[in-house]
Order: structure tokens, then C-alpha cells, then sequence
């Protein structure tokens, strides 16, 4: 098993039915790559070229495309439950108002079916990588949007993922904090050390963050047309550090050169 | 590194930065705030009452007794049974005919919340249920039942049920679609994501439909003992009109105005701010 991918998905298309005469929108296209056991990867387009369609095709959330999309060498959906841990963060935060934010990551244990005696270790971990500590009984809503992200994050590392999938769950903050919330999950990912399918827009988060970038093109029927290795790339990378903003801005013009020019985004 | 956030204090109440100046400030001013409106609340009912003199003041007091009058005569019919009796005879028919409705409403609203078709299928009753007058439902109820107890209850429920449908169904399709993905995504499973996730959703709109239902349903049901009934405080107030004694009608009504708003107003809006403290603006009543 030294070889097995830890994500892999082979030509998947995904269109989505149009309404009565139309012919439907090909959100997806023929797309295939595979993700190494603990790479970071990142997967760089522009809105609306299918990324979100992607993740939830791999969390099982959707199981209508064609192709074939494995974790673990298991198919994705429901069957796979037992394979992997898989964790999701969202564009949005997605906590549930009513619980409070250690109830919300206790939900994630007991759906992940963590024996209810490591919860307490567990949630008092992850809020402290958050820097949540004091806020685990506060109500969502008391919470700025920032830390509400870093509680849904929080919740997505209680589980102790074997895959980490994250849809753009920085683009709603604001740049300040989503440069704090980048750092910080690197430094927690450098201690869990999941796969992470990170999707993103952005070409400087994707540069500072991913061990590989996975490039698409415009939708509809987006597909990938480049990849860009930044092993190289030492880390821990900093914000100042002028390789970073030189590779992000080679990374850029690679990205310009395949889908035209960055004016829709 | 820390990332302590800048913003604690504009977004946490005040247990956390209980020194500040700024909180207590704000504490203050929510004090003031909440003064305020017992102020005009109390001002609003005061006015209210000076309206009714005003009305006594002007109307012979055979149409419309003062408020003091109304007050002595109910304070006797209080120290007497029969009016007691009567309150949980309406009562009981109150607790049946709501059971009845909040079950019927429960089950279509379900429906047409889960599946199109049911929507597509009940609409077209419930849109007549609505645009039908209570009156003729409620006669027609007495022709088919007999003028019975069981008729006076499914009379008064009847009624209610179409608006208490939408209702429920409308609190069925505001269930929140992302935070269902969510947990499908942490691979929760159906009873989870059912007791977990959907039913404290929809808890909300349950129980303002179950305290907007019980509104109505008093009041159809006070309609109803007026219409074919012998006894409770509908057919009392019937009784008085009949006799010409509108202190006795007002005084009945009274008392049962208090009871309901005393059911309605504390007993379930207590339980609703209690049920759903996590949300940071409560509605006032
Ligand atoms: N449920 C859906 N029905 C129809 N079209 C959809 C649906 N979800 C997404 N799409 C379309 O598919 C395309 C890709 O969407 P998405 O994967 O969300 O893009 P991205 O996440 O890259 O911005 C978009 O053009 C979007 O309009
Ligand atoms: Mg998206």
C-alpha cells in the first residue's frame, strides 16, 4: 500500500440537468489527478469552473457524475464511511446557531462515532490551535465571522481527518484574518498531517499554502490544464518572504495564460 | 502569534469584559432600553382603558358599562363556581379542538413540506379551506356531526387548520439545506441529522404556530358555544346578550381574556425564549 493515493479521480464529468428543453450546465470535465497520503494540495480557478462540484462529489454529498472518484482506494459515498475520516470546511462556516461551539464540534465526535470519553481532550485540543480556548460555550452568534470559521475548522480537526477537504473557507474574511487563519492552518495541519484538497480562487493563498497546485479554466466545463509543484518552496513559508510573492506572481501568470485574464473575479 | 480577536467586546456580552467602561455603558443603556418599553407598554394600556370610559362615558351604560363596573361584577362572579365551571368546560373543548388542529396541520404541513406532489395536492384545499367563511364551516360541521360536543370540537378546529398548515409548512422549507449537507458530510446518520439537525430547526416555527393556532382556536371555540352549545363562557356571553346584561358579557369576556393571554403570552413565550436563548435578538411580544 506504499503507492495508494489518498484521493484519486479519474475522468469525472458532472453535468448538471437543465430545465425542460435546455441541455444542462457541464460544471465538470473529464477531470483527473490523484493526492499523495499528507500533500497539501491546492486546486486554482476561477468562480464557477466547478470546485465546489468536485468536493462534494469526493465528500459523497453528490453522487451523480460520471467517472470514478476514490478515497483510500475505496469509491466515494456512503460505502466509504468506514474507509476514511473525511472532513469538510465550508466557503461558510456552517456551525448549527442553537448549539454552542464546543456542542457543535461534540456533534462531529458522535457522528465520527469518537468515544464520548475523548471528546473533552479532543475539543479542549482543537479550540486551543484555534486559539478558541475561551470561547468553546459561547453561541455561534456571539462570534465574529473569523471565529466562526476557526470554530468549523476546529470541528473538522476534532475528528482527526484523514482527508481534509476545504471549499474557499477563507474568501468571506476579511485579508487580515484570513492571513492569520492560513498561517495557523498550516501549523495544525503540520501537526495532524492530513491529506488537504484545499480550492481557492485566490493564487497567493494557493502558493502560500499547497504543496501542488492543481490549475482550472473557466466553466462551464472546467478542466484541469496545469499543475505547479512547490515542494521546493520551503516551510514554514512567511508572508514577507519574496520567494512566495515571486512564485505566486509566476503562478499567476501561468493561471492568466489559460483562461485569458482575471477581470471576472 | 496571538490571535486574540480585536473585536471581543462588540461581539460578546458583557460576562467577558465585565470592567470596561464601554459594557457598562451598555449595560445602561440596555436597562434604559427595556425601561422605556414598560413605559409605553403601560402608557398603551392605560390608554386603552381611557378609552373605554370614554366609550361608557358617551354610550348609555346598558351598551357600555364602565370598566369599574365590569371589574365589581366580575370580581363577584368570581367567588361563585358556576363561572369556574364553565372556564373548563371551554377549556377542555379549547385543549381537544387544538390537539386536533395542530395534529391535522402537523401531518399536511409534513407532507406538503416533504414532497412536491402533497404540496402541489393540498394547496389547491388548503387555499379553499382559507378563502371559505369559518361560519359556513362551522354550520356545516353541526348538520353532518349533530349539535354535539364532538361537532363543537372538530367545528372550532376545522377553521384553523388551513392557516396552521402553511405554518408548518413554511418552517419546513426554511430548513437550513447547508448545515443537512454539513452533517451528510461528517457521514451523520439519518437519525442524527433528523433529531440533530432538522428538528431544531423547525422548533421555532412549531411552537409560534402552536401559540398563533391557540389564539385562534379560543377564540373559535368561545364562537362556537355561542352557536350550538349550552354551556362554557361562549354560550354564557350568548346567555347575557340575550338578557341584555352587558357587564356580565364583558365581565365573562374578561376573565377569559386573561386566562388565554396569561397561557398564551407567558407560559409559552417563556418557554420560547427559554427553548431558543442562543438567539442573540429576541422577539418581543
Ligand atoms: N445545483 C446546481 N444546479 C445547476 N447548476 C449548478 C448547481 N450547482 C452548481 N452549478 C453550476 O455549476 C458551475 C460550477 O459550480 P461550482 O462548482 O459551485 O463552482 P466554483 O465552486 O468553482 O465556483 C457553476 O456555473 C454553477 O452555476
Ligand atoms: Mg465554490
Amino acid at each position: 500500500m506504499a503507492n495508494a493515493a489518498s484521493i484519486e479521480i479519474n475522468q469525472v464529468s458532472k453535468v448538471f440537468p437543465g430545465k425542460g428543453q435546455s441541455a444542462g450546465w457541464r460544471a465538470l470535465d473529464d477531470a483527473t489527478f490523484r493526492v499523495d497520503p499528507g500533500e497539501f494540495v491546492c486546486i486554482l480557478g476561477p468562480s464557477g469552473c466547478g470546485k465546489s462540484t468536485l468536493l462534494n462529489i469526493l465528500s459523497g454529498l453528490d453522487d451523480q457524475f460520471e467517472g470514478t472518484a476514490s478515497i483510500h482506494g475505496r469509491p466515494v459515498g456512503k460505502r466509504n464511511y468506514d474507509a476514511a475520516r473525511i472532513a469538510y470546511v465550508f466557503q461558510e462556516p456552517r456551525l448549527m446557531p442553537w448549539r454552542t461551539v464546543r456542542a457543535n464540534i461534540e456533534f462531529a465526535l458522535s457522528a465520527a462515532n469518537v468515544s464520548s470519553s475523548q471528546w473533552k481532550e479532543r475539543i479542549d485540543r482543537v479550540l486551543a490551535l484555534v486559539e478558541l480556548s475561551d470561547f468553546g460555550d459561547f453561541y455561534p452568534l456571539q462570534l465574529s465571522g473569523g471565529m466562526q470559521q476557526r470554530a468549523s475548522i476546529a470541528r473538522a480537526f476534532a475528528i482527526e481527518p484523514e482527508v481534509l477537504l476545504m471549499d474557499e473557507p477563507f474568501s468571506a474574511l476579511d485579508e487580515l484574518t484570513a492571513r492569520r487563519l492560513r498561517q495557523q492552518l498550516l501549523t495544525i495541519w503540520g501537526t495532524f498531517r492530513s491529506t488537504v484538497l484545499f480550492v481557492t480562487h485566490n493564487a497567493f493563498e494557493a502558493t502560500f499554502l499547497s504543496d501542488r497546485i492543481l490549475m482550472m479554466t473557466k466553466g462551464p466545463g472546467g478542466k484541469f490544464c496545469d499543475e505547479i509543484d512547490l515542494r521546493e518552496l520551503a516551510r514554514p513559508r512567511s508572508y514577507e518572504d519574496v520567494r512566495v510573492f515571486e512564485t505566486s506572481r509566476t503562478v499567476v501568470e501561468r493561471l492568466v495564460s489559460h483562461i485569458g485574464s482575471l477581470d471576472e473575479h | 502569534m496571538s490571535l486574540q480577536p480585536l473585536s471581543v467586546t462588540r461581539f460578546v456580552p458583557s460576562i467577558l469584559s465585565r470592567k470596561s467602561a464601554e459594557d457598562r455603558a451598555r449595560v445602561s443603556r440596555w436597562f434604559e432600553a427595556h425601561a422605556a418599553d414598560r413605559v409605553i407598554k403601560f402608557a398603551s394600556v392605560l390608554s386603552l382603558l381611557g378609552l373605554w370610559y370614554f366609550g361608557a362615558a358617551l354610550l348609555p351604560a346598558s351598551v357600555m358599562p364602565a370598566p369599574h363596573i365590569v371589574a365589581r361584577v366580575l370580581l363577584h362572579e368570581i367567588t361563585l363556581p358556576r363561572i369556574w365551571i364553565n372556564v373548563a368546560i371551554t377549556m377542555t373543548r379549547i385543549v381537544f379542538a387544538f390537539g386536533l388542529a395542530m395534529s391535522v396541520a402537523l401531518v399536511l404541513g409534513f407532507a406538503m413540506g416533504l414532497s412536491k406532489t402533497a404540496a402541489r395536492f393540498f394547496d389547491v384545499w388548503v387555499v379553499c379551506g382559507l378563502s371559505l367563511p369559518s361560519l359556513v364551516l362551522i354550520l356545516t360541521i353541526f348538520m353532518i356531526v349533530g349539535l354535539n360536543d364532538r361537532a363543537a370540537i372538530i367545528a372550532a378546529a376545522i377553521p384553523v387548520v388551513p392557516i396552521l398548515t402553511i405554518n408548518i409548512w413554511e418552517g419546513i422549507k426554511n430548513v437550513d439545506q447547508k448545515l443537512i449537507d454539513m452533517a451528510k458530510a461528517y457521514h451523520a446518520d439519518r437519525r442524527r441529522i433528523i433529531g440533530s439537525v432538522i428538528a431544531p430547526q423547525i422548533a421555532p416555527t412549531m411552537l409560534a404556530s402552536a401559540r398563533f393556532g391557540l389564539g385562534l382556536i379560543w377564540k373559535m371555540v368561545l364562537f362556537v358555544e355561542l352557536l350550538g352549545r349550552s354551556d362554557g363562557i361562549g354560550y354564557q356571553i350568548e346567555y347575557y346578550y340575550q338578557m341584555f346584561n352587558m357587564s356580565e358579557v364583558l365581565a365573562h369576556a374578561l376573565l377569559f381574556l386573561l386566562i388565554m393571554l396569561f397561557i398564551e403570552i407567558i407560559l409559552l413565550g417563556k418557554l420560547e425564549r427559554r427553548l431558543f436563548r442562543w438567539r442573540p435578538i429576541q422577539r418581543r411580544i
